[in-house]
């Protein structure tokens, strides 16, 4: 089965926040929420980069790991899921996540957190595909459709890459083995053809 | 000619020079080499503690069930082996515990039973099936550990004096109170023993530390390599408030028979104090 993947071209992102964008409007996420983020290094000097970050969907996942409830889950193809029913907001998955990715929605009684809300790579959740509950707990479900991560299919320069893991590892390895070592930077290292 | 030749050499080079330099391009950086740069920017202390952190979180559970499991199964054994502590009763009574003490104690049970039982509710939260149930007993955690607070502080003032520790505690530790012995003898303590300071003592001084550390984790406003060692501390603390708890509630129900009598009414039998507290007693014979 394919391994679902998400890889992030450093050599192209320009840092538009569209991914960004894209995710929190096409999941109606509320303020507060970020499933995606980029990150700039070496902000206006030589060297800027960015890069878009969201749960990277590991395979020896540390929240699923440290989750006392049981309510995070990996699906065959990679993509690590989270039951809202079941999360009791402890926040142990955003202590252990090494990227910082899961999210915990604000403005309850007192403070309290709510159940998590990650990135499920356009997959929905364990309600029933398509369903109301699905739409408004987890987003769409995108890849049930047969459509890629809307974060990756909106990317303006093709950066953010998604799917099946072998294939976007092909995408990328031809890309570099085309733009090669020579130049050091401008638009001829990124999108020579 | 060779002149000429040489004179043009001393222009040519340096401003060969001089123009390699000018039109350099910028050496190549590896795109290994800049994920380096990302990575503490994105993972911050995670290569550090991340792994060790995963690991010691998921040890507690086990730690609580032995504990859980455990310790009545020992309390069980004691109570068969040894037998609660029972004294001949004379009829004649000492007062022990004020009216306001026996409140203040009474509210501090309560909310400190309900602390626990919420706090274990979330660390056997797979056990319990999650969801809205625990979500709910985390809510009344945070409450109860607010309701506790003022007991807490009113216990500290109230008992402070009787319970700062003596050099007889020392003893009191070395023969386990006497728990273990199955001739009444007199055991070193003055109004409290050592144990019951020690409960005290993490009652009061842990339990501010476990509020500071149960709010911080609360709010999550502070830096994640922060929250996972508070997680720790409070896992770490809660662990032996928790193993104080049930000896507590072990001895005040069954081990010492009277003593949930006592805190009720606010009299001890002459007897008990005179074997179980009896630096006080000595204090009370004029």
């Amino acid at each position: 089965m394919a391994r679902m993947k998400f890889l992030c071209d450093i050599e192209r992102c320009i840092a538009c926040n569209g991914c960004v964008v894209a995710c929190k409007e096409g999941h109606q996420l509320p303020t507060g929420i970020y499933r995606r983020r980029v990150i700039i290094i070496n902000e206006g000097r030589p060297g800027e980069h960015s890069i878009s970050i969201a749960c990277m969907h590991c395979s020896d996942a540390p929240c699923i790991a440290v989750c006392p409830t049981g309510a995070l889950y990996q699906r065959e193809d990679g993509i690590v899921l989270v039951s809202k029913d079941v999360c009791i907001g402890c926040g142990y998955c955003f202590m252990a996540c090494p990227f910082g990715a899961p999210q915990f929605p604000r403005g309850n009684a007192f403070g309290a957190r709510g159940a998590m809300d990650k990135c499920t790579f356009c997959a929905g959740g364990p309600a029933p595909t398509f369903s109301e509950k699905e739409r408004r707990l987890y987003g769409q479900n995108r890849i049930a459709e047969g459509k890629v991560p809307l974060c990756a299919g909106m990317c303006s320069t093709k950066a953010l890459l998604a799917g099946d893991g072998a294939v976007i590892a092909d995408i990328f390895r031809a890309r570099v083995a085309k733009r090669g070592s020579g130049v050091a930077w401008g638009w001829s290292r990124a999108y020579k053809d | 000619m060779k002149k000429l030749a040489f004179s043009l050499l001393l222009i040519i080079v340096p401003a060969a020079v001089l123009a390699a330099g000018l039109l350099r391009i910028p050496a190549t950086v590896s795109t290994t080499e800049i994920f380096r740069t990302f990575n503490p920017v994105i993972t911050d202390a995670w290569a550090r503690e991340g792994r060790e952190f995963i690991t010691k979180v998921n040890s507690f559970k086990n730690y609580y069930g032995i504990l859980l499991a455990g310790l009545p199964l020992v309390f069980l054994v004691h109570y068969v082996v040894f037998g609660p502590k029972k004294f001949p009763e004379s009829g004649e009574k000492v007062f022990y515990y004020g009216a306001f003490l026996r409140l203040v104690h009474w509210g501090a049970a309560l909310t400190m039973s309900l602390l626990v039982l919420s706090g274990l509710a979330v660390v056997f939260a797979k056990f319990l099936g999650g969801g809205a149930l625990v979500l709910k007993l985390r809510a009344v955690h945070v409450g109860a550990a607010f309701s506790f607070v003022p007991f807490g502080v009113l216990l500290f003032l109230l008992l402070l004096k009787d319970m700062l520790p003596a050099p007889y505690d020392l003893k009191w530790f070395l023969v386990l109170g006497g728990y273990l012995w199955r001739r009444q003898r007199p055991v070193p303590a003055g109004k409290f023993n050592a144990g019951q300071k020690l409960w005290f003592w993490l009652g009061t001084v842990g339990g501010i530390v476990m509020f500071y550390t149960g709010y911080t984790l609360y709010q999550f406003k502070a830096p994640v390599s922060v929250l996972r060692q508070y997680l720790v501390i409070h896992l770490s603390l809660g662990l032996a408030v928790f193993g104080l708890f049930l000896i507590h509630l072990y001895m005040s129900l069954l081990a010492v028979k009277g003593a949930l009598r006592s805190m009720i009414s606010g009299y001890k039998d002459r007897e008990e104090v005179a074997y179980m507290h009896p630096k006080y007693y000595e204090k009370l014979k004029p």
